[in-house]
């Protein structure tokens, strides 16, 4: 076999290789000529169908066209502007990350299970991750402009009056940040962690409603108070009250579910072991998409805010700002953003404790093989049918 | 287990091939001669019924020298009994058939697919 072949074989998932080099090796029995090349150009069709050859180019290429847009946003700049230099810092770091980080969790997770839960996750990540990259970039000139530092008031303060050092120190973290997110995320969807697709779905819906919720409050950058103009006080108080509850109790409630829905062949220690490690993806997926959607969508409507009149009009509605007024408001918002990194630091730690805890609690009260609760002491489990009397069929 | 209208004309063709002699082991170029299916077509088709557990495979034992190792085929035990059914269902009237299955029988009548012991 060529070397060529070897290698578009190796493509082909592990349980469907041997079928891909056996059609290859099979060429070799056909009389050179047409029919062999027949044979093989009609087996290459199969090898990239089922090697999903073009899922993979049509996902370099999405991903090579995201990375060159950024660098269009992120590389030009003033050099006066330190936004400049941290633009391309993240050009150059965070983009190969991002290239190389799928193929070092199928080195060190195995390939991504299947299923669509695990790749709509993946997908979502990867879009929300460049997303807010191109965001932050188009951000970042506005809010570490030196000419503007003398507007910002107290509580907005700016990274420029805090030192480089400062600066350099938060973009270094930001982009741990998101490098961890978008591993925990691929290791989350590999096969070898066996996380169930049902504890996929179920832990990120509940960081989409987090997320849904927290965007509502913070559209604008997060502050101590909510940033959103339009929310009336009480909706906000009850927003806030909201988000609180599903901080801590989204997480314990995924995973509570995540562990009770989980079910396996293995031995009833393994299986416990496993119910636990469905509560914690599920609790961290419960905070982390919350936290990466609000930081995305947020970057994102700051970002727009002085390119869409539409826009700043949805969010003042029946103000008419002045245009110092508007340059004031993208200002404050364009700090802002750079405290949703607080969000995304702390939100999955929260929800990693909060699904082990609540894993370790539901596990506690199913039995170890079956998933079903035990029953207090004293009681019985309540009879079933006669052996022979027939169920009705439904 | 599938009912026969369930296999396509492909699928039917490869069991009727693989059924002619149940117990030998078959190489993929000698079921691509019988069936007339190209290689892209018929290797998913022995993917799904390996998948369904209708056919084992295996890698030759003593490969000839300077060729690499082949890859054989045969129906399963359940694998016989399902092409028994489904082949027996495809000799059938065609009246009495969904006309899906009239398509597909018509397909196997155009590639001449011989019926279980008919050779």
């Amino acid at each position: 076999m060529s070397r060529l072949s070897r290698w578009v074989v190796r493509l082909v998932p592990d349980g469907r290789r041997d079928w891909a080099e056996a059609l290859w090796a099979e060429a070799d029995q056909l009389p050179p000529g047409l029919a062999r090349l027949a044979w093989r150009a009609s087996g290459v069709r199969f090898i990239v169908r089922e090697a999903r050859v073009l899922r993979l180019a049509a996902q370099a290429l999405v991903f090579a066209v995201a990375a060159a847009w950024i660098v269009h946003v992120a590389w030009p700049g003033p050099a006066g502007n330190p936004a400049t230099a941290v633009n391309q810092l993240n050009v150059v770091t965070l983009l190969p990350v991002l290239a190389v980080l799928p193929l070092l969790a199928r080195w060190l997770a195995g390939p991504a299970a299947p299923g669509w839960p695990g790749r709509v996750l993946r997908y979502g990540a990867y879009a929300a991750v460049l997303a807010l990259t191109l965001a932050k970039a188009s951000v970042e000139p506005v809010a570490d402009n030196p000419a503007a530092t003398p507007l910002l008031n107290s509580d907005a303060s700016s990274p420029v009056k805090d030192g480089m050092i400062f600066t350099w120190l938060t973009q270094s973290l930001f982009l741990l940040i998101v490098a961890v997110y978008v591993a925990a995320i691929l290791a989350l969807t590999a096969r070898r962690l066996r996380v169930a697709p049902a504890t996929l779905v179920v832990g990120a819906g509940a960081g989409l409603v987090l997320g849904v919720v927290l965007y509502a409050v913070f559209p604008l950058g997060f502050t101590n108070n909510s940033t959103n103009p339009r929310l009336p006080g009480y909706a906000i108080a009850l927003l806030i009250t909201l988000a609180w509850m599903l901080l801590f109790g989204g997480p314990a409630l995924a995973s509570s579910i995540a562990a009770r829905r989980y079910r396996g062949q293995d031995s009833p220690e393994r299986i416990s072991r496993l119910r636990i490690r469905q509560a914690a993806a599920a609790g961290f997926l419960a905070t982390a998409v919350g936290a990466l959607m609000v930081a995305a969508l947020g970057t994102a409507t700051v970002a727009l805010l002085p390119r869409s009149a539409w826009l700043l009009h949805q969010l003042y509605p029946g103000e008419h700002l002045s245009a110092a007024a508007a340059y004031y408001r993208e200002l404050t918002a364009s700090v802002r953003i750079g405290h949703y990194g607080l969000i995304l630091l702390f939100f999955p730690v929260i929800g990693l404790l909060m699904g082990s805890w609540a894993g370790a609690a539901t596990n506690h009260g199913l039995t170890p093989g079956n998933g079903r609760p035990q029953l207090p002491p004293g009681r019985t489990p309540f009879p079933g049918p006669p052996a022979d009397v027939q169920s009705p069929d439904l | 287990m599938r009912s026969s209208s369930d296999f396509s004309a492909q699928t039917l063709a490869v069991l009727a091939a693989l059924h002619n002699e149940p117990s030998q082991w078959r190489h993929g170029y000698a079921l691509a001669r019988q069936t007339g299916l190209k290689s892209g077509t018929l290797y998913p088709i022995l993917i799904r019924l390996a998948d369904r557990g209708l056919v084992e495979a295996c890698w030759q034992d003593e490969p000839v020298p300077g060729r690499p190792r082949r890859h054989l085929y045969r129906l399963t035990a359940g694998g016989a009994a399902a092409a028994t059914e489904a082949l027996a269902a495809a000799e059938r009237p065609v009246a009495a058939a969904s006309p899906a299955r009239q398509s597909g029988l018509r397909a196997q009548g155009a590639r001449g697919v011989a019926a279980p012991g008919a050779s």
